[in-house]
């Protein structure tokens, strides 16, 4: 326990690195995902309007 | 989605990535030799590192903000519904990235000035600046017809978006204040990156900045999707 916590505070740094790494990783999956999405139902209304 | 599109978004992904490894791993060193190095801030140290996260969100807020009051100008000379659904998508995440500025300040006040709020003009005008936008939503809300909606919401937009340069760039700065570039700041009033900051911070700086631009550009034009396709659900498809 006493390694983890000073291993933790000895690399701060670059757990507030990951912690930022993967915070924009999800963010950015989810606007990607969003935007496929977004993307799909334009088309399949557009097919419709068309018929 | 086509290639190109493919493949600008996952440019988006790995230059924001970059510039997150750069910003965060690089270490502040006294006397840098190394391109890798930045210069320690006298009194901030690591905590200046936020610069190249805070100072973007809050500058998204301004483009935001003015991209706002461009479509109402808009909407106001054609009164185009779309007009008014680009002004509104700008406008909520104008508020949006305001309030992550406000917020993300804040907790650097908390260990760089000891408090997470103390009325320092930074922390007032960025205050009033999500008031005066969360009346906007207030007021749009408050209207029941479209057309009627879409109008005052426009004359709303230009009117809360001439203060925005005011709240932003000039009340901050003529009050002194302990936010950098406050007036009466002991190295000039000028803004921080004009002479704190290295060419290397300065490179990560900006190209920070012009992710979060283009960050933001991709957001609105989602949400620009989403308002249309809305539209178009609940009046008939020949609707533009």
């Amino acid at each position: 326990m006493d390694g983890l916590y000073t291993f933790l505070n000895e690399n701060a740094l670059y757990i507030v690195l990951l912690i930022a790494l993967l915070v924009w990783a999800g963010i950015f999956a989810y606007l990607y995902r969003l935007d496929k999405k977004i993307r799909q139902i334009e088309r399949s209304l557009k097919r419709r309007e068309e018929k | 989605m086509n290639g190109i599109q493919k493949g600008m978004r996952i440019g988006l992904a790995v230059w924001l990535g970059l510039v997150i490894l750069f910003a965060i791993a690089f270490p502040t060193v006294k006397d840098p030799q190394l391109w890798y190095e930045f210069p320690t801030i006298p009194g901030l140290g690591d905590k200046a590192r936020i610069l190249f996260f805070h100072v973007p969100t809050a500058w998204v807020t301004v483009i935001a903000f003015l991209v706002s009051m461009v479509y109402g100008i808009r909407y106001l000379a054609r009164r185009n519904p779309d007009d008014d659904l680009r002004s509104v998508s700008s406008a909520g995440l104008g508020l949006l990235f305001c309030f992550l500025a406000t917020v993300t300040g804040s907790v650097w006040a908390k260990f760089n000035w000891g408090s997470f709020w103390n009325w320092d003009p930074r922390e007032t005008s960025i205050f009033i600046l999500l008031l005066v936008y969360g009346a906007y939503f207030a007021l749009r809300s408050a209207v029941e017809s479209e057309e009627k909606r879409a109008a005052l919401s426009a004359v709303y937009a230009v009117l809360a978006g001439v203060t925005v340069p005011f709240f932003v760039f000039i009340m901050p700065r003529i009050m002194s204040g302990l936010h950098p570039g406050a007036g009466g700041d002991p190295e000039g009033a000028g803004p921080v990156l004009e002479f704190k900051m290295s060419t290397n911070m300065l490179l990560i700086f900006f190209a920070s900045l012009a992710g979060f631009t283009i960050l933001y550009f991709w957001i609105w034009n989602l949400r620009v999707r989403v308002g249309r396709l809305e539209l178009n659900n609940l009046e008939p498809f020949s609707t533009p």
